[in-house]
């Protein structure tokens, strides 16, 4: 048997360096640290009560549940959305490449810039929306003022800003499926419709998988649009983990915010790794 | 079954003309062959038999009926495509049903004609794979197999073989000369394999910068080649031509003798020429020569002839054999 030499393996020690200095050391910090009683300087061990607190904190409930709706909302209007505007942007259409850059130029803005903007534009009785609906004839919602709606407002506005992305990435998808598969539906007799559920939606899964991915933990770790827009509120109405955590490391809890980190973590961990173990068996079967 | 007439078709990108004004007529049950090389047009020619793109001007009859403002299912045609087209979601089952499952037929007629395609394909112990678990030879008997379900009138193939290595090449031939013969159907064949087009045609079109340069039987275009083009084209390998003194001092603008129909002798002959290289492949031998008249040349010899680089030899064409052209 011939031993293999430890001179490729150098080639890998940078990037473990920075790996392990950026993110390993950060990773287990955080898991000890929520273990104890932190004060930035000091910490004294304390077990499990961090993650006791926290659990027991009653607003706790509704931000996993609403860090759940955001998720599945923004990453479910998304990925259709992002589909259906690839599949308009490559059919042909006038203009194509200027709409193309209308459609992802709001990845580029600022994420507080949009906040602040969607803020102002959705203002209950000043904001360009409800005058133009008053225009209209329509009495126009609080859109951030009332509890009910205030998360679906702030995920509405995280859909326009990350629509973008996700039709750039089903774009590429498109282009990498053969013309030769619609070219044989045509001679089959395939209708535009039947193209779209048996040959596009189908072969463009790789795109959808990553879309699906990407925008589901976007969407589990949001805070800054949310900060911007609402800062939870009203009440607690539009809080989501991310938010709960930021507000525990503004009173100062800096260990019982670090357990809710880890918290998140772990949520996160355990929707996602699943969902991409299911995603790559179904891809393998395909 | 049915025959296909195409009447002065024209294709142009832009001021560019792909396709310049051609007549043809195929037969019903014809294995037909489009040869040519690349960008000579006949792909593009097939496609606007199928539908897929639209000729700037001309008619395309199927079956005495003019096809040519119809949408590609409406034409009575099946295609099998260079890449095969087999969608890799699907087994090879559904795959083969797809274009019935997409008309709606009932399940039982798919199964029924799903079951009867792959039989004759022997695809059947096959049907539940995906095709990427399949062979290329395999995946090209399913993209036949689509074809056959839809029961067409003309099947078109788009360079069917040219993913597949030599071995597979030369057994596909034969299969699909098989199919031809048990399904009588009207085939149109798009390659630039003269060997593919030789082996399988009842009748060759020869394309070159979007005309046709000659139509016939295989034999009839290697006999009496009616081009230069043609006469290099098919045959290999290709004919050794010659403009200048020798064609001029024979009255013809291209002299042309095959590499076939040279004797090679030590001793005497027409015209002297030392060898420069020798390809032997078993039955027969290549052998490549500097001539003074009337220049490089190729000849072909049996397989156990005595030649070697650097030997002096003497050639002299075959009686008869010799194609000038004007």
């Amino acid at each position: 048997m011939t031993r293999r030499s430890p001179y490729p393996y150098w080639f890998f020690a940078p990037a473990a360096v920075i790996y392990t200095a950026l993110f390993l050391l950060p990773t287990v910090a955080a898991f000890w640290f929520a273990l104890t009683r932190w004060d930035l300087y000091t910490a004294t061990f304390i077990g499990l009560d961090n993650f006791r607190q926290f659990l027991a904190e009653p607003f706790l409930i509704s931000g996993m549940s609403n860090t759940l709706i955001y998720a599945v909302t923004t990453s479910g209007l998304k990925t259709v959305l992002g589909l259906l505007l690839a599949v308009l942007l490559t059919s042909g259409l006038y203009a194509q490449g200027f709409l193309r850059t209308v459609v992802f130029f709001p990845v580029l803005v600022s994420t507080i810039g949009v906040g602040l903007t969607f803020t102002a534009l959705m203002h209950p009785t000043k904001g360009a929306i409800n005058v133009a609906l008053e225009l209209v004839g329509i009495d126009g919602p609080g859109w951030l003022t009332n509890p009910t709606l205030a998360l679906f407002s702030v995920a509405l506005v995280d859909l326009w800003k990350g629509v973008g992305l996700a039709t750039l990435i089903y774009i590429a998808g498109l282009a990498s499926i053969s013309p030769e598969y619609y070219e044989a539906a045509r001679i089959d007799g395939a209708t535009r419709r039947q193209m779209f559920w048996r040959v596009t939606v189908p072969l463009v899964r790789p795109a959808t998988i990553t879309v699906i991915t990407l925008s589901l933990i976007g969407g589990l770790r949001s805070f800054d649009l949310i900060w911007a827009m609402t800062k939870g509120g009203p009440g607690f109405s539009s809080d989501v983990l991310a938010s709960t955590i930021y507000k525990q490391y503004q009173a100062g809890f800096y260990g019982l915010s670090t357990a809710g980190n880890v918290i998140l973590f772990l949520m996160i961990a355990l929707i996602i790794l699943p969902l991409t173990l299911w995603f790559n068996r179904r891809e393998v079967d395909a | 079954m049915a025959n296909v007439i195409l009447r002065d078709i024209r294709k142009s990108f832009g001021a560019v003309d792909v396709i310049k004004g051609i007549d043809l007529s195929i037969e019903a049950g014809e294995f037909c062959v489009f040869v040519g090389p690349s960008g000579c047009g006949k792909s593009t020619l097939l496609r606007m038999i199928a539908g897929l793109d639209t000729q700037s001007s001309g008619q395309i009859e199927i079956g005495g009926r003019d096809v040519s403002g119809l949408e590609p299912s409406d034409r009575g045609i099946a295609m099998v495509f260079q890449s095969y087209a087999l969608y890799p979601h699907l087994t090879v089952r559904e795959n083969i049903g797809f274009g019935l499952a997409l008309a709606k037929r009932p399940k039982a007629e798919i199964a029924e004609r799903v079951g009867a395609a792959a039989e004759a394909l022997q695809l059947t112990h096959l049907l539940d794979r995906k095709p990427k678990a399949l062979s290329g030879g395999q995946r090209q008997r399913v993209a036949i197999g689509r074809a056959i379900v839809r029961d067409p009138k003309v099947f078109l193939f788009d360079e069917p073989l040219s993913n597949l290595d030599a071995a597979l090449r030369a057994q596909m031939r034969l299969e699909l000369t098989e199919l031809h013969a048990k399904l009588g159907a009207t085939m149109i064949y798009v390659t630039h394999d003269q060997v593919e087009a030789m082996t399988m045609a009842d009748k060759i079109v020869v394309l070159n910068g979007g005309h046709i340069e000659q139509v016939g039987r295989p034999m009839d275009l290697y006999d009496r080649p009616a081009t230069p083009f043609v006469a290099g084209f098919i045959g290999s390998p290709k004919m050794n031509l010659y403009t200048g003194e020798v064609a001029r001092a024979l009255g013809a603008g291209t002299y042309g003798i095959r590499p076939e129909h040279l004797l090679v002798d030590g001793t005497s002959g027409r015209w002297t020429a030392r060898v420069r290289h020798v390809e032997r492949l078993g039955a027969d031998a290549i052998l490549h020569l500097e001539a003074e008249t009337p220049g490089p040349i190729t000849a072909r010899t049996s397989g156990d002839a005595p030649w070697k680089a650097g030997d002096q030899v003497w050639l002299t064409p075959m009686p008869g054999k010799e194609h000038l052209f004007p």
